[in-house]
């Protein structure tokens, strides 16, 4: 006890300038904490509930601590060579104590981020998040693009994160990804050629993934999530609160009260947050600290579990050194690109002598004509400010509907690709057998 | 430096005023074009740094032994990615690379021999060359008909070296699928 209350003694004097001693000052605090700053003063009851944001953006954030602390471990015991790289993770694997579990808990952090930031873009989409409601100042689909280059930043560390091991999967990944990169034209064969540091995958190639892995993407995810987090606080907090402040204004309202609690240091009166937050009356919202602070302690605790049990439950497969030689029989992506690979399969388009590569039409093409139509897509969307925050609005139904198809055509794909799939790629059921086939010539 | 070059000009000096505050927008540019041009200078210096000048591959053309001690039939060049097809004393090479997206095919003997019509041509063939990756199939000379790859897998040249024999494979020269190197 008298060391707990030492301990919380030294945070205070470390983090805290000054200790609060009513509820208004407890609010000042939060400006003036370290770690509580990027937090509002009251959090509405809306962004508080489970069932609304699902917490994922929470989660993905929690998921990638454990990746950069996991992550920097690792760094220490994986040595970025070809001679080398599959032995350390080999050793990480069977002689480093503890090192399966934190390669294991890095891969399933990894997987569930992936799993975990697609799930909270499905979640904005359908709540109708990426709109502005009533909020001055507020840019919510600049934040649905920054959204989106972190979905892409993290499928980017996880195709550059499972190259590294130097085994048959990193190998046949590379490949397969940079020749999809040769495919485009004009540029591709160049692409290639930077991307592999050469015209063959070799020492080269390694240490461009290695570097782009533990440092150029993080770096960047890092400063983008940042700025992800900082706009969600200039935009009004989640789009729920300008449900919320819409359904306020119908009813008699008393007289707005004089604000008592600093507005994060930054504002004299008039602010963009003292017109529109009646949310933050006292009825529909709650202190930050400790409301929010221990929903967010919750969810982290949450999500660390589930990394570390699932990573007593699923051991991280190492397939065979990387054998140019000899390519997999199938060579299965992971999960989150089967979708693709199962499309570059089956978008070779043949037009009389024309020919186009299925690698550019559903490698790049494809891909990319999804990506530009949801950066669009909250400019196209006009529906009215009643479906901002608010799961399935009515009006939007049949952008939800045509969205929600297109996620499961995905997820469809990636089923397929998944329990459908064996040598040559050939449609075998899940409970079939699969033939024997030599793996050598 | 004069001191009255720093000073900000008096109001009533109108033309003078003018000037200042035009020479001021200018230096203002040419340091702002300055910063931009080094940035951008720095930015294709980084770029052009990772477009490596030597490369430590392994060449492009390359012996494989002499014609009498290979196998009848094909053979894979496993370091090479090649099948090397002997029929008698005729020879010819054919990439391993599936044209869709480089993975290595596999050489499959068919079960039964396969009438198949290659350009027009009856021909009977007894093996194909199928791809693991994204199931593409091809005859026995590389012509795709079935899965993804857009094109026939590559023929490159065969010769002999003039010094010891050796046949030499050549994958920067890619040939028509009826090249026969006759030893």
């Amino acid at each position: 006890m008298q060391l707990i209350e030492s301990a919380r003694k030294i945070t205070r004097r470390l983090l805290w300038t000054w200790k609060p001693g009513s509820e208004k000052e407890a609010g000042d605090a939060v400006v003036k904490n370290l770690l509580l700053h990027w937090f509002p003063n009251r959090t509405s009851l809306g962004s508080l509930s489970w069932g609304y944001s699902f917490w994922l953006g929470t989660m993905a954030f929690v998921l990638f601590l454990v990746l950069v602390l996991t992550g920097i471990i690792l760094m220490f015991l994986y040595v970025p060579s070809v001679e080398r790289a599959y032995g350390s993770i080999k050793d990480l694997e069977f002689v480093v104590s503890f090192g399966w579990l934190m390669r294991g808990a890095h891969r399933i952090a990894a997987h569930l981020m992936v799993a975990v930031v697609f799930l909270h873009m499905v979640r904005v989409f359908l709540t109708g998040a990426y709109k502005n409601g009533s909020s001055v100042g507020a840019n919510r689909p600049l934040n649905w693009i920054v959204g989106l280059g972190l979905l892409v930043l993290t499928l980017l560390l996880s195709f550059t994160g499972y190259l590294l091991p130097w085994d048959q999967l990193a190998y046949w990944a590379i490949t397969v990804g940079t020749n999809i990169a040769s495919a485009a034209p004009l540029v591709g064969k160049g692409m290639r050629f930077i991307l592999l540091g050469g015209n063959e995958i070799g020492q080269n190639t390694l240490i461009r993934f290695y570097v782009l892995h533990v440092f150029f993407l993080p770096m960047v995810l890092l400063f983008l999530f940042a700025y992800h987090m900082w706009r969600i606080r200039k935009d009004g907090g989640l789009a729920v609160t300008d449900h919320e402040a819409l359904d306020q204004r119908l009813e008699e309202t008393a007289p707005v009260r004089t604000k008592t609690y600093s507005l994060l240091g930054i504002t004299g009166s008039g602010s963009v947050h003292v017109q529109n937050r009646m949310v933050d009356e006292e009825r529909n919202s709650v202190a930050s600290v400790p409301h929010l602070t221990r929903r967010i302690w919750l969810v982290t605790i949450v999500t660390v579990v589930a990394v570390i049990g699932l990573t007593l439950l699923v051991r991280a497969p190492l397939e065979a050194p990387a054998d140019p030689s000899v390519t997999p029989n199938p060579a299965k992506a992971p999960w989150y690109f089967l979708w693709l690979q199962e499309i570059v399969t089956i978008s070779t388009v043949r037009l009389g002598q024309l020919t186009i590569n299925g690698a550019l039409i559903g490698g790049i093409v494809l891909p990319a004509v999804l990506f530009i139509l949801a950066l669009w897509w909250p400019f196209r969307d006009r529906s009215g400010l009643h479906t901002v925050g608010i799961w399935f609005a009515r009006e939007r139904r049949t952008q939800n509907l045509v969205f929600l198809c297109i996620c499961v055509l995905i997820v469809a794909f990636t089923i397929v690709g998944t329990f459908f799939r064996g040598p040559y790629w050939t449609f075998y059921w899940p409970w079939e057998a699969w033939p024997s086939i030599p793996v050598k010539f | 430096m004069k001191s009255s070059t720093v000073h900000v000009p008096a109001p009533q000096a109108g033309s003078a005023g003018a000037a200042s505050a035009s020479r001021r927008a200018f230096l203002q540019k040419i340091g702002l074009a300055s910063l931009l041009t080094g940035l951008a200078g720095f930015g294709l210096q980084s770029l052009r740094s990772l477009i490596p000048n030597v490369l430590y591959e392994s060449p492009q053309k390359f012996k494989i032994g002499l014609p009498s001690l290979l196998a009848d039939g094909v053979t894979f060049l496993e370091g090479r990615r090649l099948y090397v097809v002997k029929e008698g004393k005729s020879f010819h090479a054919i990439s391993g690379a599936c044209t869709h997206l480089g993975c290595t095919v596999k050489y499959t003997k068919l079960q039964q021999p396969k009438q198949v019509d290659i350009n027009g041509e009856k021909k009977q063939i007894t093996a194909e060359f199928h791809c693991p990756c994204h199931g593409s199939k091809f005859y026995d000379d590389g012509t795709n008909y079935a899965g993804p790859a857009p094109t026939p897998l590559h023929w490159y040249k065969l010769s002999v070296a003039p010094d010891d024999g050796q046949l030499i494979v050549d994958l920067g020269d890619e040939v028509e699928r009826n090249f026969r190197l006759t030893v």
